[in-house]
């Protein structure tokens, strides 16, 4: 079986080094029919890297302990599902499925575009190759996930806390995500290499720059969520370096979203498009290597491998190479129009460029900080969460506002009286927030203020051009206000699509602003009968129980919980102790408000032999917001995303007419 | 269109020199913090991180007059005594490796509550055959 495992692997690095060496030299030479079987080439890999992860599978599926990849990240007593997920779970595993989830993106790609846009195709195939031949390398000759040995009579076993359903889903949500990123970049290196920069590469991956955009959101939410209600020391991000790793791509890949509309739409920002995808995808790649290479000190501390190097030369080949052959087509890129007024829909998206282009790199600057600083001054200096917090003040905030203003401003020049009347209603929605807000005691931290007063903002100039869009079509066509919504949402659906995902990132700032500015924290030891104060809840310790199951001791502190004097009920924090694996894990209690989305967190710190509790306590208002905005992004994305053949038609049409014309 | 009235230049500019300068404030005002091996900290004063492998006996109580253990370099000899006060992670225990921020007062180093983080083990790892 390991047998069939590695000869699949040597086949998929043999076809996609054909795909590289014939797709480029028949897209040189413009020899179709040879293109055409390089594309094919391509296709059959995937077939190799599908028959390779069957191999795999099958051999977690069936306890092959003779599979040291096995052997080292299962045993029998592990569940059939975290069995599985172990497919993910070493660095082996993770590589071939970047390389499955490589080659099913790149078929798919290519089935899919090499009709329409076959010049393009031709060129991105060897682009794609490159990446290929890059991971089944790694996979054949560095870090094998089919290396055999005699079978142990059981394997080693899984780390009891990472068997968790959050587990099974996040990291397979971010490599779709990561991977994603591949075929734009490849397409952009296409439309380089061929010559042909207008704006079809654009129209041919903006599907899945968005898809790849919408894993690596949804999987870094799960990825909070499973932090915040599971390792219970009360958050849900940290600015590790391994969740930055995640952060970076998906802000390159937010500008790209944005800044492909200019230059659909005006024909500008050309070069400025081909660098964010280069960025988008090197970010990815700088992101598996992050975590794959235990380069840095990180709470996931993944084991320091033999990849880093690899890894490193390939992301450097990939920058320079991409690079210096933008610099080379830089002739065929400009820009058709000009900026013409600092005050327009199109400077608008230039500056919420520039604000998330400036945070994606000041958190690579913190991120490679300690590298930096060993190399200059001979020791590594970290930065810290007030670093990135204070960067994501500086320039989120900004982008929030934007956020209301963008959709709003007029193309090419925005008359003041226009912009009088356009934000008459949403800057008169924010100033009542504002100081129904003061009220309300929001002003003891500024920031917040500031931050609620531009979502509001925001969340008034969305519903009004929902509102506005609506009236209109209503009066056009005498549908009702229901029919008349859904119609236009439907025949704009990557505005109002795009609109509900900014509603969703106003939902996350809230929720963010709301749990990190005005949250409350306190910490107490109780003896029973006694009780603290946090936030305006009382906590009273009632009683300590024990109680055995299958493989853990647990114990609760019933806790009896009260606002303003109403008894709300009996949370029970603890801890579970494991004694097989000789393990201890917190058991957080969560009460959730779903009326405000506050959430009061109680954590049984230290259970001493006396019967008393050490208690931290946290009330994190309005933090519920952030799981709620993960769906709403979901919905958001998933009708930007809905195929609207008319639209595509459209924006293929125009690429041509540009064409001629140009 | 002349060169003095293409806003698009002038803009790019701006908002470059903000984000330099905001940069450099951030920069000039707080510095990060110096990550070091136990090894290393010997006369050494100020705020440091270190980062380093629990070594038992772990004695003391966090939430009382302390925790108190010694740190040693990964894969070195190097070691320092170390007292903790505050929030203990789960996967604390002797064997782990470590990040804690603090300062060393008289041959102790003394870390600051909330800062002591344990290092998931690697996503899948083996059981420690202890």
């Amino acid at each position: 079986m390991a047998d069939l495992g590695r000869a699949a692997l040597v086949l998929c690095l043999g076809l996609s080094l054909y795909a590289v060496v014939a797709g480029a030299y028949a897209a040189h030479s413009r020899k179709r029919r040879l293109a055409a079987s390089a594309a094919n080439a391509l296709l059959a890999s995937f077939g190799a890297a599908a028959v390779a992860s069957a191999v795999l599978f099958s051999a977690l599926w069936r306890h092959d302990f003779s599979f040291a990849y096995v052997a080292d990240s299962t045993s029998l007593d592990l569940p059939l599902g975290y069995t599985l997920s172990a497919f993910w779970g070493g660095q082996e595993g993770s590589l071939l499925l970047w390389l499955l989830v490589l080659t099913g993106y790149s078929a798919a790609a290519v089935l899919l575009n090499r009709r329409r846009t076959r010049d393009l195709v031709a060129w991105a195939v060897p682009v794609l190759g490159v990446v290929a031949v890059f991971f089944s390398f790694l996979l054949v000759a560095v870090a094998s996930p089919f290396v055999t040995q005699a079978a142990p009579l059981d394997g080693q076993g899984l780390n009891p806390s990472l068997q968790n359903p959050y587990m099974l889903a996040h990291p397979p949500l971010l490599y779709l995500g990561y991977v994603g990123l591949t075929v734009p970049f490849a397409f952009a290196m296409g439309a380089l290499l061929s010559r042909r920069t207008d704006e079809r590469w654009l129209v041919a991956t903006r599907r899945w720059t968005l898809t790849a955009w919408t894993f690596l959101g949804v999987g870094q939410l799960l990825g909070a969520h499973w932090a915040y209600v599971e390792v219970g020391w009360g958050g849900y991000y940290a600015w590790d370096p391994v969740e930055n790793a995640a952060l970076m791509p998906w802000l390159a890949a937010t500008a790209f979203l944005h800044s492909v509309m200019v230059q659909e739409k005006k024909g500008m920002l050309r070069v400025w498009n081909v660098l964010l995808v280069i960025l988008a995808f090197c970010l990815s790649l700088f992101g598996t290597f992050l975590t794959r290479s235990g380069i840095l000190n990180s709470i996931h501390s993944f084991t320091e491998s033999s990849i880093g190097p690899w890894f490193l030369g390939f992301i450097a080949l990939v920058t320079f190479g991409s690079l210096a052959l933008l610099f080379l087509r830089l002739p065929l890129l400009r820009a058709r129009t000009r900026l013409e007024s600092a005050i327009s829909r199109e400077a608008t998206f230039l500056y919420n460029n520039l604000l998330l282009v400036a945070l994606c790199l000041t958190i690579f600057w913190g991120v490679v900080f300690p590298i930096v600083s060993e190399v200059v001054r001979g020791e590594a200096v970290t930065v810290g969460p007030p670093y990135y917090n204070f960067f994501l003040k500086v320039f989120g905030l900004p982008l929030l506002l934007l956020m209301g203003i963008g959709p709003l401003i007029a193309w090419r020049r925005a008359s003041l009286a226009g912009l009088r009347r356009t934000f008459a209603w949403p800057l008169g929605a924010a100033l009542l927030a504002g100081v129904v807000l003061l009220a309300l005691g929001a002003g003891s931290s500024p920031v917040g203020l500031v931050g609620y007063t531009f979502c509001a903002f925001v969340l008034a100039s969305i519903l009004g051009e929902f509102f506005v869009g609506t009236r209109a079509r209503r009066s056009l066509s005498r549908e009702s206000w229901p029919a008349a919504f859904s119609s236009l949402v439907a025949r704009n659906r990557r505005r109002y699509g795009g609109y509900v995902v900014h509603a969703a990132i106003v939902l996350l700032a809230i929720g963010v602003i709301g749990s990190s500015v005005y949250d409350s924290t306190a910490e107490a030891k109780l003896g029973p009968g006694q009780t603290m104060n946090v936030g305006n809840y009382a906590l009273t310790y009632t009683d300590l129980q024990e109680r055995e199951t299958a493989n853990a001791r647990e114990v609760r502190a019933e806790v009896a919980v009260s606002r303003d004097g109403r008894a709300l009920g009996i949370v029970r924090p603890g801890k579970n102790s494991y004694p097989v694996e000789d393990q201890v894990s917190n058991e957080m209690a969560i009460r959730s408000d779903l009326v405000t989305g506050e959430d009061l967190l109680l954590i049984a710190e230290q259970v001493n032999p006396d019967g008393t509790v050490h208690f931290r306590a946290l009330v994190l208002p309005l933090v519920n917001l952030i799981w709620l905005a993960g769906a709403v992004f979901l919905a958001g994305a998933l009708v930007t995303l809905w195929p609207d053949a008319r639209e595509q038609r459209r924006l293929a049409l125009r690429a041509e007419g540009r064409l001629v014309d140009a | 269109m002349s060169r003095r009235s293409n806003p698009a230049r002038l803009v790019i500019a701006l908002s470059v020199a903000a984000i330099l300068a905001v940069f450099l404030l951030y920069t000039s005002v707080a510095g990060g913090t110096p990550s070091l091996k136990p090894s290393e900290l010997q006369g050494r004063t100020g705020i440091v991180t270190l980062a380093g492998l629990v070594i038992a006996p772990v004695r003391g109580d966090a939430h009382g007059s302390g925790l108190r253990f010694e740190l040693r370099d990964i894969g070195g000899s190097g070691s320092v005594p170390v007292r903790y006060r505050g929030s203990v992670p789960d996967l604390f225990r002797a064997g782990r490796h470590i990040t804690l921020t603090g300062e060393l007062r008289n041959g102790v180093f003394v870390g600051k509550p909330g800062t002591l983080v344990t290092k998931c083990p690697s996503k899948y790892t083996a059981k420690k055959q202890t």
